[in-house]
């Protein structure tokens, strides 16, 4: 689903963010992506979703090699990966039905369309009675719950989830990750970018840990080690 | 789909221009006076080139003939004259015209009339008076009047070219000219400038929204659009608000815009009306380009997509 053959990055001030990275990650898998600040987990996901171009090396999503991809591809990518992020990212301004619907209405899906899918991925994720509220109304577990609902809109392959638990208490947290492994039942890949050893330990799936920009380890039922 | 798109992006681009009403006002002023400055730089066009053209029609080249010279001598001539291709007409005043003209200028003058009234006979003669297509023509066809010797015949030859008056007229528009220009082209400046700048505010007040298109997959032209429109509903406003301007002065001050152009005999409700059409959708057309050419410059400076 997910191949890095060699990628490597390196920004214009000689910054080697990704050095030389080969990863294979297999539909349906959930991996989490560990390691310190600054080790180049956050430029990674960031080339997994084509903000940024690796300066060498190859990255190909689900068959398609995204690597050169053009501007005018990208809004496709980013419907086929659903990503998620610390600090949620939701339009204070909207309902949380509003949030979720965004993405839709974006993709120029019919109101319908819009109706019937938008309850469905509420329910997924348990905010079905929290519809028409606005996200300064919820807990910082539900706001994340949306985000993610909102990630799943285009019912992606793949769904990234950078440092999802970052802002929240241990409760939350719990509930985050159990909806990340629920959707991941569900076939999706999902790829955790944490460096909560707590979580990641907890999991016992593949852990892939970062260090100074290259892979130190990528173990199955691994552990993170510090 | 597109319909839906479409749908959406004129109302995401509506709340955009709402949503930030104050700055929408700004920017519609500032186009309002850029339309003055381009609207009183046509009209002064054209009220130049009336003014110089009424001119022109008054210039001619008149032969007087004393009242001894016979009338078919005057008609030879007149068939002579006839021939020479720069004249657009030659047209007789017999010495009675004459004289009706003469009393009918002098009307009012009490001396005038009372002398006439005093003469026995008609002192004035028959007039030659000749009418160029091109008033640069004139000179070459004084020539040709020597050639024919018609200054021999006629008492005198009167040449009515005011040239230099032409020429005043000529040199004061085209300096009114240049400063009106001078001064649109600053509102035009002021007016890219400023909707630039009200775009730019615009992504960065929703910058939080374009993110969140860009994350879930929204097209680059579903970004794009509604900035690009907002430009154009600045144009739309503008120009609405402007003609409405302009519409009200014309119904309260255009009598005394033509009594104050009573000179050259211009009437600025007569001009407005004939060429409104293509005036207005000049205007529109110039506000509607310099707006979106402002908005692509601060998309493609501020909105990374």
């Amino acid at each position: 689903m997910i191949e890095l053959r060699n990628v490597s990055k390196i920004y214009p001030n000689g910054t080697e963010a990704v050095k030389s990275v080969t990863l294979h990650i297999k539909p349906g898998e959930f991996v989490s992506l560990v390691g310190r600040s600054g080790t180049g987990k956050t430029t990674l996901v960031k080339m997994l979703v084509a903000e940024e171009k690796p300066t060498e090396g190859r990255i190909i999503l689900g068959g398609w090699d995204i690597t050169r991809i053009r501007t005018t591809d990208i809004p496709m990518l980013r419907r086929q990966i659903g990503v998620v992020f610390q600090d949620f990212k939701l339009l204070p301004r909207k309902t949380v039905y509003e949030n979720v619907a965004f993405a839709l209405e974006v993709a120029g899906y019919s109101k319908k369309h819009i109706e019937d899918v938008v309850p469905q991925i509420l329910a997924l994720v348990g905010l079905e009675s929290k519809a028409k509220e606005f996200p300064d109304e919820l807990s910082g577990g539900q706001q994340q719950r949306v985000s993610i609902a909102r990630a799943l809109a285009h019912r992606p392959k793949i769904l990234i989830a950078d440092e999802p638990t970052g802002n929240l208490d241990s409760i939350n947290t719990r509930e985050i990750v159990d909806l990340l492994l629920k959707i991941n039942s569900f076939k999706t890949t999902v790829m955790l970018v944490t460096h909560n050893r707590e979580v990641v330990n907890s999991l016992r799936k593949r852990v892939i840990a970062m260090e100074e920009g290259h892979v130190a380890y990528d173990e199955e039922k691994g552990r993170y080690v510090l | 789909m597109l319909f839906l798109s479409s749908r959406r992006i004129l109302i995401f681009s509506w709340q955009h221009f709402w949503r930030n009403i104050w700055l929408s006002l700004v920017t519609i002023t500032i186009i309002v006076l850029t339309l003055f400055s381009l609207t009183t730089l046509i009209l002064v066009n054209a009220i130049a080139d009336y003014a110089v053209n009424s001119v022109k029609d008054t210039v001619d080249v008149s032969l007087y003939f004393d009242n001894a010279v016979s009338e078919e001598a005057i008609k030879t001539l007149k068939q002579e004259l006839d021939k020479i291709e720069e004249l657009k007409e030659v047209r007789y005043v017999s010495p009675e015209e004459a004289l009706a003209q003469f009393k009918e200028t002098h009307k009012d003058d009490k001396d005038i009339q009372s002398a006439l009234a005093e003469l026995d006979k008609n002192p004035l003669g028959g007039t030659l008076i000749l009418s160029a297509h091109a008033i640069e023509q004139y000179p070459l066809i004084i020539e040709k009047l020597k050639d024919l010797k018609a200054d021999q015949l006629a008492e005198k030859i009167d040449y009515n070219d005011h040239q230099k008056l032409i020429e005043r007229i000529n040199n004061f528009t085209a300096k009114l000219r240049t400063f009106v220009l001078a001064l649109s082209l600053v509102f035009i400046l002021v007016a890219i400038l400023t909707v630039f700048n009200t775009i730019r505010m615009g992504i960065y007040i929703h910058r939080t929204e374009i993110g969140i298109m860009r994350l879930v997959g929204a097209s680059n032209w579903f970004i794009r659009l509604p900035f690009v429109i907002e430009g154009l509903l600045y144009a739309v406003f503008g120009c609405l608000v402007f003609w409405l301007f302009l519409a009200l002065a014309l119904h309260f001050t255009g009598d005394w815009i033509n009594g104050f152009l009573a000179g050259i005999n211009f009437d600025i409700r007569a001009y407005l009306n004939q060429n409104i059409l293509n005036i207005l959708g000049f205007e529109f057309i110039v506000v509607a380009i310099i707006n979106m050419i402002s908005a692509a410059f601060a998309m493609g400076k501020h909105l990374k997509v």
